[in-house]
């Protein structure tokens, strides 16, 4: 159970260094009481998560297109994993296919997100996906409230 | 039924013959009955008049007898007496004659018995009265009385013989009459039966004569239809086969052995003759599901090659199934035809659908490249575009951030062309799922969507009550969003926009493209606006893709809005059209089929 008093856990998959920098700098100027952890691909996330150890995170952004393993691929995987039951997943990619968008949904995501033009909306879409309940979020999904607009 | 008919009902006319020959057959009997009432009648007179002739020679060899006697009383000369054993002798054959002649007749046995002994009684009269003349001393007296005796009894035997003369005369006379009748009818019943065997001779006659006739125009027909058959085959470029599985023997038709390349005239029908001409890569498979199927008598469809004498390889297709001929023999048919110019047809269109499918593939390849690697690289300049807007914009020098605000721009317009660009192309593949939708639904989306457009511009949009119809949503929610976005982009400055949104009725023989449209058909709905419109005579090219006809800055098209809709409608199996007045305004006019 995630409230706003303690502190969330985020984790971001990405390849693109750029938009990593451009998500921390978001949270930062958000000044959240927040965890950020960022890696460069699906494999290293993957090999991350293998850890027993590791403290659970609460969200998880997941770029699609990425080297070594896609975010498909880790959505699946992460899945099928029962540990991360709890963990919600954000796909953040820059496309906004039907096909991708459909396929995410069907694997488990819970919110997909179209990675914003401006840095503002991007401080604006990171402070909205933080504040969810995400337990009410999931028990009403459907595919149009998956994909996430401002 | 008039007679004509009946004439030529072969049932009926067997029928006929039978009753008539049943007729000729009674006839035949009466007459023949009649021929033997008639003989006996003639036996019955021959008869008689034999027993008449007999018994007056029995009386004229009595009197005979008695003149010789008395001659012989006269004279005394025994030459008289010489025959008078061989006379009695006679008179026993004659009676025996006599006894057979009226065997028959009981009364007329009984006279003659009575005159037997009558007879036998006047020889001994006879013998008695000789004895007298031969003694020595005769009483005259007595002589003549004895001759009177005997002359006496003579006469009353004559009177006895000519009655039963007469009576046998009287029988002669009746059956002599009943014969004249006789005669009578047995020549008319010979007449009539020569004429009604003449008359079924006659109909038979002309009956085989029809049928004859009609056989052979039948026989005619099937040569015709024969004749037709082949010709047919030779036009359609197919030939014919078929096995008696009894005799286990093949017909081939002409224009199989044609197909085969082979002179019908000197192909022996035999399955080991037809599969030389078999592709060897073929005949393995050709011969063994043939074979089968004579075991399973299930049908066959196959396709193989023919190598024909001259090397050319032609592609034969070949069907077969089972039926049983007049006899009950099982019997497998088929038909061979060339598709040879089909399967080149059909490996051409296989050939042109896989080209087809990898100019596809690339088309989704380029637009994955569109909607994700290029907006990447834009993203990524927007981004940064943003964080300079954000933080170091006072650094830059005035001339700066007029550049800046141009590649600000040209960024944004990028992404408009990117965003359409990804739109047309969902047009041209995507999932096209048909459903019925309420068009009301999604104008009140759309208007929730482009809501800050709609107020930025002060437009005014009205929609009227619009149909529920079969389409793809999606699609026609890209369509209208179009539609609409178009007419707020080309307002007029100083006017503010005004969009209304209906249905219309279409009138009688609205014609589109040559062809004749009519309101149960298609539902045709209307987009007019009050914007700045354009010349008429671009009405057909605004819809061309890339076309623009505000060059100005400050219209941010695409040229790809109007394309994407035109082909959404087509996707619809419906058309667009547009109408308008430079400076009053545009009337987009979309048809949808009513049902697709």
């Amino acid at each position: 159970m995630i409230t706003h008093k303690d502190s969330i856990h985020i984790l971001i998959a990405d390849d693109d260094e750029d938009d990593r920098a451009f998500f921390s700098d978001a949270m930062m100027e958000l000044k959240m009481n927040n965890k950020l952890t960022l890696f460069n691909d699906g494999k290293d996330l993957m090999e991350y998560l293998a850890n027993p150890d590791i403290v659970m995170p609460h969200i998880l952004f997941l770029d699609l297109n990425m080297p070594y393993k896609s975010g498909f691929e880790c959505l699946k995987e992460i899945r099928a994993d029962s540990r991360f039951k709890e963990v919600s997943i954000a796909i953040y990619s820059t496309s906004s296919s039907e096909k991708d968008i459909e396929e995410t949904f069907i694997e488990g995501a819970n919110i997909y997100i179209k990675k914003p033009n401006d840095f503002t909306k991007l401080k604006k879409v990171i402070k909205e996906v933080l504040n969810i309940n995400w337990q009410f979020h999931s028990s009403g999904l459907n595919k149009e409230t998956f994909f996430f607009s401002i | 039924m008039n007679f004509r008919s009946l004439y030529r009902n072969s049932q009926i006319f067997k029928i006929a013959l039978g009753i008539a020959i049943l007729v000729v057959g009674y006839i035949a009997s009466v007459f023949y009955k009649q021929m033997q009432s008639l003989e006996s009648s003639v036996n019955v007179i021959t008869n008689a008049t034999e027993t008449q002739l007999e018994l007056e020679r029995v009386l004229s060899i009595i009197s005979i007898y008695e003149t010789n006697l008395r001659s012989y009383v006269i004279t005394k000369d025994k030459s008289y007496l010489e025959h008078r054993f061989l006379r009695k002798g006679e008179i026993e054959m004659n009676f025996i004659r006599i006894k057979k002649l009226v065997a028959n007749n009981p009364a007329r046995s009984k006279d003659v018995d009575q005159l037997k002994r009558m007879i036998d009684y006047r020889f001994a009269l006879f013998k008695e009265t000789l004895l007298l003349a031969e003694s020595k001393n005769p009483g005259k007296e007595q002589l003549i009385a004895k001759l009177k005796e005997s002359s006496d009894f003579t006469e009353s035997m004559k009177t006895f013989v000519y009655k039963t003369i007469n009576a046998e005369g009287d029988k002669i006379k009746i059956h002599n009459d009943n014969h004249q009748f006789e005669l009578q009818d047995s020549i008319i019943s010979a007449f009539l039966l020569v004429i009604l065997s003449l008359l079924i001779l006659l109909l038979s006659f002309n009956k085989m004569n029809v049928d004859i006739k009609e056989l052979k125009k039948a026989n005619d027909d099937l040569q015709f239809l024969n004749h037709s058959f082949n010709n047919a085959e030779k036009i359609a470029g197919f030939g014919h086969w078929k096995i008696d599985l009894e005799t286990k023997l093949y017909t081939f038709s002409d224009n199989f052995l044609r197909l085969l390349g082979v002179d019908p005239n000197k192909f022996e029908p035999t399955i080991e003759n037809f599969s030389k001409h078999i592709h060897p890569d073929d005949v393995d498979f050709v011969i063994k599901s043939h074979k089968e199927s004579l075991e399973t008598l299930e049908p066959t469809s196959m396709m193989f090659r023919y190598i024909l004498p001259d090397g050319d390889i032609r592609y034969i297709r070949s069907v077969g199934s089972f039926t049983r001929n007049s006899k009950g023999d099982m019997i497998k048919t088929g038909v061979n035809y060339d598709v040879s110019d089909q399967y080149k047809k059909t490996l051409e269109l296989e050939e042109n659908n896989k080209e087809l499918k990898s100019i596809n593939e690339e088309l989704e390849s380029f637009n994955n490249i569109v909607s994700h690697d290029l907006q990447e690289p834009l993203h990524k300049i927007q981004m940064f575009i943003s964080r300079i807007e954000a933080k170091e914009i006072d650094l830059i020098s005035d001339q700066g951030k007029v550049y800046f605000s141009k590649i600000k721009l040209s960024a944004n317009k990028m992404q408009t062309l990117l965003i359409d660009l990804v739109n047309y192309s969902r047009t041209i593949k995507g999932d096209k799922v048909f459903k019925e939708t309420n068009l009301n639904e999604i104008i009140t989306q759309i208007l929730d969507d482009l809501a800050i457009n709609i107020e930025d511009k002060k437009a005014v949009i009205s929609a009227a009550i619009l149909p529920t119809i079969k389409v793809i949503p999606f699609q026609m929610e890209q369509l209208f969003i179009n539609l609409i976005s178009n007419s707020l982009k080309y307002s007029k400055d100083d006017v503010n926009p005004i969009i209304s949104i209906f249905e219309e009725e279409i009138f009688e023989n609205e014609i589109y493209e040559s062809k004749i449209i009519s309101n149960e058909e298609y539902c045709k709905i209307v987009i007019v606006d009050n914007g700045i419109g354009f010349k008429q005579e671009y009405s057909s090219k605004i819809f061309n893709l890339f076309y623009r006809l505000e060059k100005d800055s400050k219209y941010s098209g695409t040229g790809l809005g109007l394309a994407i809709c035109k082909r959404i409608v087509e996707n619809h199996d419906g058309f667009i059209q547009v109408s308008s007045v430079p400076g009053e305004g545009a009337e987009f006019a979309i048809f949808i089929p009513r049902n697709i």
